[in-house]
């Protein structure tokens, strides 16, 4: 009993210290929604029992969701347009990078701002100008069972961003990677780019 | 002195403090991966979880290594186990369900703070810390603790 006491009280203790500890009260899930049973990278989860994948594909499970949001899923082919898209060096059309610091510094989508949607205070001040400037927003994570740009949009347009703005490019960049688009590794323009295949 | 049951005792206390800092680490993976068991709904818990249990696996593995409050440490260690190996099982059995494949080929990162593990080997290693403490709890593992032999109290 007393192990159970002291180690709890060692615990939140050691959280709060910590500059990587949680805040307790902040909800890190804007978007609510759980995945009990997440689809495996190459395999098919159609019918799941007890999870919310049944009867509906991962691809369409997600557009669902974003519908319910009021959020817009872009595909693999409207995202590349939007990055080839003039208005895109103009900073009208923005891409949003919504994972970690040391995801990002491995390679994002050229230009692409980073904002990290559990680290939300570190960012806003550098993503919440350029959002609010922004005509279309594209908001991307790693793909596949990531629903960090959900989360990610979904803190934005708390703050202020109009839904209609939000698009969330569901495949990643993960799936950007694959279509052989330029990736820049390290520090937003850093100018270090890869795989300019197209 | 019974060396190997200095060696069980360090090993397990090595193990949760291994466990327990890669997660504490990484909070918000761990977060993330403790969300995927839908166990509970308020984000208050959750948060609180995902903030408390891998420190607590730190101090509980300090605990051993120092060997202080050996068989209390490995009580609380046998209550966490049993209840999280049950919830690892499950989950690896809605996996398995889900994708159609051998029992032992469902791979996945339970949150355990070990990476990406099969779950037959997942569910071996869990075994084997279950015996560990099970053992400490019994009393074994009191050598070269900081009780018993460096501030030299006798034991009840």
């Amino acid at each position: 009993m007393l192990v159970a006491i002291f180690g709890a009280a060692f615990a939140f203790a050691a959280n709060q210290i910590s500059p990587l500890g949680l805040a307790l009260t902040r909800d890190y899930f804007p978007s609510g929604t759980v995945h009990s049973v997440r689809p495996v990278a190459g395999l098919k989860v159609s019918q799941v029992p007890g999870t919310n994948f049944e009867a509906l594909s991962p691809a369409q499970s997600l557009a669902a969701q974003m519908k319910e949001r009021g959020l817009q899923l872009l595909d693999d082919r409207q995202a590349a347009l939007l990055f080839h898209d003039p208005r895109f060096k103009q900073d009208i059309i923005v891409f949003i990078d919504a994972r970690d610091e040391e995801h990002y510094q491995q390679g994002h989508v050229p230009g692409a701002y980073q904002f990290d949607p559990y680290h939300p205070e570190k960012y806003f001040n550098t993503v919440l100008p350029v959002c609010q400037k922004a005509e279309q927003i594209v908001v991307y994570c790693n793909g596949g069972d990531c629903d960090d740009s959900e989360s990610a949009a979904l803190l934005l347009r708390d703050v202020g961003i109009s839904n209609q703005k939000l698009f969330v490019y569901g495949g990643g960049i993960a799936e950007w990677q694959t279509n052989s688009l330029p990736v820049e590794i390290g520090a937003r323009n850093s100018g270090n780019l890869r795989n300019m295949n197209k | 002195m019974d060396a190997s049951t200095v060696l069980a005792r360090w090993l397990l206390g090595a193990a949760f403090l291994h466990m327990g800092l890669s997660k504490a680490l990484h909070p918000v993976d761990f977060l993330k991966l403790l969300r995927q068991y839908d166990i509970v709904q308020s984000s208050l818990l959750l948060n609180s979880m995902a903030a408390a249990l891998p420190w607590f696996e730190v101090f509980c593995g300090l605990l051993l290594l120092l060997g202080i409050a050996v068989r209390g440490t490995a009580l609380t260690l046998m209550v966490m186990l049993v209840p999280f190996t049950g919830l690892v099982l499950h989950r690896a059995l809605l996996l398995q369900s889900a994708l159609a494949i051998p029992f032992c080929a469902v791979k996945f990162d339970c949150g355990c703070g070990t990476g990406e593990e099969f779950i037959c080997r997942k569910l071996l290693e869990n075994f084997l810390l279950l015996l560990l403490s099970v053992w400490l709890l019994l009393g074994h593992g009191r050598q070269l603790s900081l009780r018993f032999n460096l501030l030299k109290s006798s034991p009840q």
